[in-house]
């Protein structure tokens, strides 16, 4: 199998920071996005849709989404667990793996995407929309402080999915936006920490 | 358990045909969204982030996220089946499952979102951004009928929750006037199909 990946970018971030979680090994292929390569007729057969991360399979098949991915790699390696070993644990990670996508990854990409000059001629721009949802994305973090004063990771007692989902976007509006941690956020402070200081956050 | 949930709204309506196409039959209590009860201290104890739909379990907990709560159901009922049943059929209907998510359901949403009078006053609009959105989700119904020319449903022959996302996230584009066209024939077939089973009146 071989991940078509791309360095800077997000959705291939969480998914490189959850194959380092795994201990996996898995060939990867840098498709260059600056350069428009994820549009080729080539790529698009693989992904129609033309994002990154894809995961090619072995007998050819692609599967596109960064989640899809994970999903299938952990159903393949269940340890370390990462999106929840029962029902109700896998319900509770997904809560908030979503929570994490709608509230800070979502808003963290649109704001890119607003008010980044590479992508001023992929989109139409606008650019108070991506101010406001950069503000939105600085709310949430305000808010996801408040949630962690009582639990030491986003889902709970342990590292999780959600935590790749929040660090990656954290990452993204920090390369990006210049997104600041306020230090007077402790809570948030000391668990941007604990998940950037494991090894996988380098990926 | 109870599922607090609002008629109108898409969200609430994924899980609501989930759980018919189940057969599982889960008391509801209505939020109502127009007078923002989901913003009131009541509702926010139970889901912080003020959403719809929230699941309370019998221990007085609360799921949010409508796929969370499919997914919590079908690990508690598996068949029928709808999120897959092998490694790689569970990674490929979650790949169309979030495609339906973010080109059809975010996109019409949106649309509705910058311009509607629903949401005048509840969130700054950008009617301009509403109008690309609204444009996004017609190319994206082009591209779905390409799709469906080769399979009966959105993620391979059998219906699963991609179709159900499909169906909501396109149902609501009604609300801006986005509309699956006469030549989308294998858009409008598929459309027949999913919407005539006894769940899509959930």
């Amino acid at each position: 199998m071989k991940i078509y990946d791309a360095t800077l970018a997000p959705n291939p971030r969480r998914l490189r920071i959850f194959v380092a979680e795994k201990g996996l090994n898995i060939p990867n292929e840098q498709v260059d996005i600056f350069a428009g390569k994820n549009r080729t007729p080539e790529f698009l057969k693989k992904n129609p849709a033309g994002g990154l991360p894809v995961l090619e399979l072995d007998d050819g098949t692609c599967i596109a989404e960064s989640v899809a991915i994970a999903r299938y790699l952990e159903a393949l390696n269940p340890e370390p667990n990462l999106f929840g070993r029962n029902p109700r644990e896998q319900a509770d990670i997904e809560m908030w793996s979503r929570r994490m996508e709608l509230s800070l990854f979502g808003p963290i990409g649109r704001a890119f995407q607003n008010t980044n000059p590479m992508f001023a001629t992929r989109i139409k721009q606008f650019q108070d929309y991506g101010a406001a949802q950069l503000e939105t994305a600085k709310r949430q973090l305000e808010w996801l402080d408040g949630q962690l004063a009582s639990k030491e990771f986003i889902a709970g007692s342990r590292y999780t999915m959600a935590d790749i989902h929040a660090l990656t976007a954290i990452i993204f509006g920090q390369q990006t936006l210049d997104l600041r941690l306020d230090p007077a956020l402790k809570n948030l402070t000391r668990w941007h920490q604990s998940v950037s200081g494991r090894p996988s956050a380098k990926a | 358990m109870k599922l607090y949930e609002f008629t109108q709204a898409p969200n609430p309506r994924r899980v609501r045909i989930f759980l018919a196409e189940k057969g599982i039959n889960v008391p509801t209590e209505q939020v109502n969204l127009a007078s923002a009860d989901n913003r009131k201290p009541e509702f926010v104890k139970r889901n912080p982030m003020g959403t719809l739909p929230v699941l309370e379990l019998d221990d007085g907990t609360n799921l949010a996220e409508s796929v969370a709560i499919c997914r919590y159901f079908e690990e508690l009922q598996p068949e029928p089946n709808l999120l897959g049943r092998d490694a790689k059929e569970r990674a490929v209907i979650e790949m169309w499952q979030r495609r339906m998510e973010l080109e059809v359901l975010m996109m019409t949403a949106g649309s509705f979102r910058n311009t509607s009078d629903f949401f005048k006053g509840r969130i700054p609009q950008v009617k301009e951004y509403g109008e690309i959105c609204k444009n996004a989700a017609i190319k994206r119904l082009e591209w779905l009928n390409t799709e469906l020319a080769n399979r009966e449903f959105i993620a391979g022959n059998r219906y699963t929750i991609a179709d159900i996302t499909g169906l909501v996230g396109i149902d609501f584009g009604r609300t801006t006037q986005i509309r699956i066209q006469p030549e989308q024939t294998n858009l409008q077939r598929w459309y027949n199909a999913v919407s005539s089973r006894p769940s899509a009146k959930a």
